[in-house]
């Protein structure tokens, strides 16, 4: 049997982030053909006297008709939207248990939203961090940009604890209005802090989306045998028998994806929760499958 | 009071250590797991953590619990019951320790035979008293003490002489060793006396007879019988060869032994595929197998050739089993008898069956090629120049009627040096002649022929019988009971009266009913003469046609020529003396035992004969006999000593029918187990902690595993 190219053990056999990035946005987009971001594209903002070297053929001919001067027309490069990924570094989304790390399929993620965004001209704008910002890239629309974005993303690391709180507090400012907020992480941190971030990002109409990325053992918690569990942020360790605790902790990580989801859907926030073992362009098409659906439902609004 | 049986199991307890140690190895040996949600366990883990903590930690108890109570068990703590042991304390006491010595006592089904046990156990005793104690060891062979063993307070001698005794080959006589011990307690100064009986509780030693008036003895004067069972209690299972019966027919060039073997299971389960060799002369001659149902026993031939003209020894073995004693039988065959006798026909007529010497031949040497190793030759008095008389072993004269001077001269001579000759009468008997001719030989001197018969006119009596003469002789002791008593059923018509004054040493072996003697012997130097008074055919008797008419001419013959040993000789059990006729002319004999060890055994009279008397059989084999370092034609080279397989039945007694013998005795029956201590031995230990230990044990694994699989 053939393996599935979207598989992200598969995937992360390609060593190459953009390659990765292509073929998923590719694949996904095969099946759609107009992307729900899509707008106008180039908007006129003023004519400018010619001068040596400028282009013939922005030449204003009508106006050159009219005046007998040669104008130039300027425009403004216009995108639909301005985009900004978050992505997490911290230690815990360096968790691996059978397939690929939560890190590479976030990463994978980030890369193939940036590429498909950049692909239609958006702005994007990137951001790793963990407790604080790691790296920053601020937005652009040429494609080109995505190598910038793959740069950092192949020389992040997982390491540090996570606190999206503060991250989301230092960029209220460099954030405008009606931005597209992507943030990829575990929301292993205090939700209640981030929740009440977004909130003001949301005030200035931005929009907002999470990836929730958890690993199938984070979910399953499959177990048997007394394990030290360490942590991957600090120096706790803790003996545990799996067997005793299965329960409790199932309960205990449900309770919270559920609060954290529900918290989500009252205050608007789109919400999704990505086991990191699911096929990247099955995560992808349901995403825009869903953001098509959505948008529509404004448009008609 | 709480004490142990096997204290140095209680070293066991060290191995609590072990899930202890697993416990901190596990610890260590956890795996380790980086884990992103940690802070989810860790929410979980407080309130888990503590029960999880709690459950390892009763996993630990109970575990270190379970091995630290199998670990006592295996000590087998006890508690001691105070009341009935202390009552003796500080009270000098004597103590006879009977330790069972009989051969059922070398049953081993373990690392040690029952008889090391019992030595143990008896030491153990020993230990136990105190300097005002005294005590004494006898053993149970039965064997009756020339004198009667002394109490004594010294342990040293006392465990020396437990050291010293050896296990037997004898069986099992617990009334005689009681007998000795109560003996021995009479005399005993201490106010409480003690009798230890250390025995496999096996059914045959005890005598049902002697407690009817013995265990009054043992009331009166013994204050408490300790029997320790040293079987511990358990059904014994032995295979035995309980008998076995050769026999030997002597063929022209070889001869064919048959050994008849039983073999017996004492064992509550079929015995299968038992495997039975006959070693003759060291060398396996035949085997087979036996199949024996429980409790029972299956007997089969077994057939070999054996050379002529030796002896033989062998015996007959089984594999072994946990009583090693009676896997062996030995037997003896000799096959180097022949005696050669001359009968000389006064009477030959031509039809034989009426010469004079017709059923004597017959006697002598039944059927053609089933011989008897005496060989018979029969000629004429006209024919007797023809041979030389020192050719034969026994020269027979029946009815002859004169005898050539100058071989009567050869006779004599041939009497004096070893030679017998027997005479029979005869209507051809001239009294007068025979009185003066043959005077050197003949034990009395012939008078005159009377008849007898209720029919003939000439009957002045009726005819008559023969019967024995006080005390009985060795000729006729071959005969059986049946034998004896139809002795009296052969009919004398016509019988030579003798002189009542005997011609030199002579004896009477067979007596008429009217006392008149039947059938003499007389010794001459190294030769024997022996006279019978009448017709050896059916002339004067019906005695050629009774059945005991066979044994008795055989048995005369090798009586006469000093051959009484039988070509099979009959065995011999331990301790049960082995008796020989002394030849004429011998004064001391060699026995050497099957160890080596030789004992020197000089004649002495029994039952008016002078015979060697052997009494040393004290372990089975083959025993030799020699006269100066050789062996001697007249005497058995070798003979055979078994066990007595009554020892073998090991059925065992129940303690109920000892306690019904031993009515009103202080009686305390005990089964004694590996590294018992004395305590429980002299039955003053009465509860037993072991088996609610196991038991508590056995809970503890139970809940162990409901715990460790919650």
């Amino acid at each position: 049997m053939a393996e599935n190219p979207f598989d992200p053990v598969t995937l992360s056999k390609i060593a190459n982030m953009e390659l990765r990035a292509r073929l998923v946005v590719d694949g996904a987009l095969s099946g759609i053909h107009k992307s729900p971001y899509k707008g106008s594209s180039i908007e006129f903002l003023e004519h400018k006297e010619y001068s040596p070297g400028n282009e013939i053929k922005h030449i204003d001919w009508k106006v050159l008709a009219k005046t007998d001067k040669y104008y130039v027309k300027q425009f403004e490069e216009e995108t639909n939207l301005k985009c900004f990924v978050f992505l997490d570094t911290s230690g815990s989304m360096g968790y691996k248990s059978t397939g690929v790390s939560k890190f590479e399929y976030a990463a994978t993620l980030a890369a193939s939203l940036s590429y498909l965004l950049l692909k239609q001209s958006d702005l994007v704008g990137f951001v790793s961090f963990s407790d604080r910002v790691l790296q920053y890239i601020p937005p652009r629309s040429r494609l080109t940009h995505l190598h910038a974005i793959l740069n950092v993303l192949a020389e992040s690391k997982t390491t540090g604890k996570s606190n999206a709180g503060v991250i989301l507090n230092e960029f209220i400012e460099k954030i405008g209005r009606r931005s597209l907020i992507i943030i990829i992480s575990d929301f292993f941190d205090d939700t209640k802090k981030i929740v009440r971030q977004l909130k003001y990002f949301q005030f200035k109409k931005n929009e907002i989306i999470l990836f929730q990325i958890l690993d199938p053992y984070e979910l399953t918690f499959p177990f048997e045998t007394i394990t030290f569990f360490e942590s991957m942020e600090d120096d706790r360790r803790i003996l545990a028998d799996p067997k005793s605790i299965k329960n409790r902790y199932l309960s205990e990580i449900n309770h919270f994806v559920e609060t954290f989801k529900q918290s989500c859907f009252e205050n608007q926030i789109d919400y999704w929760l990505i086991n990191s073992s699911t096929p990247l362009d099955q995560a992808l098409i349901k995403f825009l499958a869903r953001r098509e659906s959505s948008l529509r439902s404004i448009q008609k609004s | 009071m709480l004490s142990f049986l096997n204290p140095i199991l209680l070293l066991g307890i060290l191995g609590a250590s072990i899930p202890i140690i697993i416990h901190l190895i596990n610890k260590k040996k956890a795996v380790s797991h980086k884990f992103a949600a940690i802070d989810f366990i860790l929410e979980t883990n407080k309130r888990i953590y503590v029960k999880f903590k709690l459950r390892q930690l009763i996993l630990l108890i109970l575990r270190t619990s379970l091995l630290v109570f199998l670990a006592i068990a295996l000590a087998r703590p006890l508690i001691k019951n105070l009341g009935s042991g202390t009552a003796e304390k500080n009270i000098p006491t004597s103590n006879v320790i009977i330790i069972d010595d009989s051969y059922s006592m070398q049953y081993a089904d373990r690392h040690e035979s029952f008889f090391i046990s019992a030595k143990t156990v008896a030491k153990r005793i020993v230990d136990t008293l105190t300097k005002d104690d005294d005590a004494v060891i006898i053993g149970c062979s039965g064997i009756a003490l020339q004198v009667l063993p002394e109490l004594d307070y010294d342990k040293k001698h006392i465990l020396n002489s437990i050291e010293l005794l050896q296990p037997g080959f004898v069986t099992t006589h617990i009334a005689t060793a009681l007998d000795t011990a109560v003996e021995v307690l009479t005399t005993a100064k201490s106010p409480v006396k003690r009798i230890f009986l250390l025995t496999d509780l096996t059914r045959n030693g005890w005598d049902p007879s002697w407690f009817k008036s013995g265990h009054e003895k043992l009331r009166r004067h013994v204050s408490k019988v300790h029997i320790i069972d040293i079987s511990e209690g358990k059904t014994l299972k032995n295979i035995a060869i309980t008998r076995v019966e050769p026999r030997l027919d002597i063929l022209e060039r070889n001869a064919e032994g048959q050994i008849k073997v039983t073999i017996s299971n004492f064992s509550p389960v079929r015995a299968k595929d038992v495997l039975v060799q006959v070693l003759l002369d060291g060398k396996r001659v035949t085997q087979g197998f036996f199949n024996i149902d429980a409790y029972a026993s299956e007997s089969k031939e077994f057939f070999f050739t054996v050379e002529k003209g030796k002896d033989h020894t062998g015996w007959v073995e089984i594999a072994g089993d946990n009583l090693s004693a009676d896997n062996k039988r030995y037997f003896t065959i000799n096959t180097s008898h022949k005696l050669d006798t001359l009968l000389i026909d006064g009477d030959p007529k031509t039809n034989i069956y009426e010469s004079e010497t017709f059923y004597l031949e017959k006697a002598l040497n039944p059927g053609r090629e089933h011989v008897s190793p005496i060989k018979p030759v029969i000629c004429s008095i006209q024919e007797v120049n023809n041979f030389a008389f020192a050719d034969f072993n026994i020269v027979f004269l029946c009815n002859v009627e004169t005898v050539p001077s100058e071989k009567i001269q050869e006779l004599e001579k041939f009497v004096k040096e070893g030679g017998s000759v027997i005479f029979s009468l005869g209507n051809k008997v001239d009294a007068v002649y025979y009185n003066n001719a043959l005077s050197a030989l003949l034990p009395h001197r012939l008078h005159t022929t009377r008849t007898f018969s209720s029919d003939s006119p000439l009957s002045e009596e009726q005819p008559l019988h023969l019967k024995t003469s006080e005390p009985i002789h060795p000729v006729v002791r071959i005969l059986s009971e049946t034998q004896m008593h139809t002795l009296s059923s052969v009919k004398f018509y016509r019988m030579f009266y003798i002189d009542p004054t005997p011609l030199g040493n002579c004896k009477t072996v067979l007596s008429f009913s009217d006392d008149t003697p039947a059938l003499i012997e007389r010794q001459i130097e190294r030769g024997k003469a022996v006279l019978f008074t009448s017709s050896i055919d059916r002339d004067w008797t019906d005695l050629p046609v009774k059945p005991f008419f066979l044994p008795l001419m055989q048995q005369l013959c090798r009586y006469v020529s000093g051959s009484m040993t039988e070509e099979v000789h009959k065995e011999i059990l331990v301790n049960h003396g082995w008796q020989f006729p002394c030849p004429y002319d011998m004064n001391t004999i060699e026995i050497t035992n099957p160890e080596g060890t030789q004992t020197i055994v000089q004649p002495r009279f029994i039952d008016n004969e002078r015979s060697f008397e052997y009494n040393e059989t004290t372990i089975p084999g083959i025993y030799a006999v020699t006269a100066g370092g050789k062996s001697h034609p007249q005497l058995p080279q070798k003979f055979p000593v078994n066990v007595n397989a009554t020892e073998s039945n090991l059925d065992k007694i129940d303690q109920k029918e000892i306690s019904a013998f031993m009515g009103g005795t202080n009686l305390t029956i005990t089964t004694s187990h590996t590294g018992e201590g004395p305590d429980v031995l002299l039955g003053e230990a009465k509860k037993t902690l072991w088996g609610s230990l196991l038991f508590l044990a056995l809970c503890i694994l139970l809940v162990e595993s409901f715990v460790s699989r919650k």
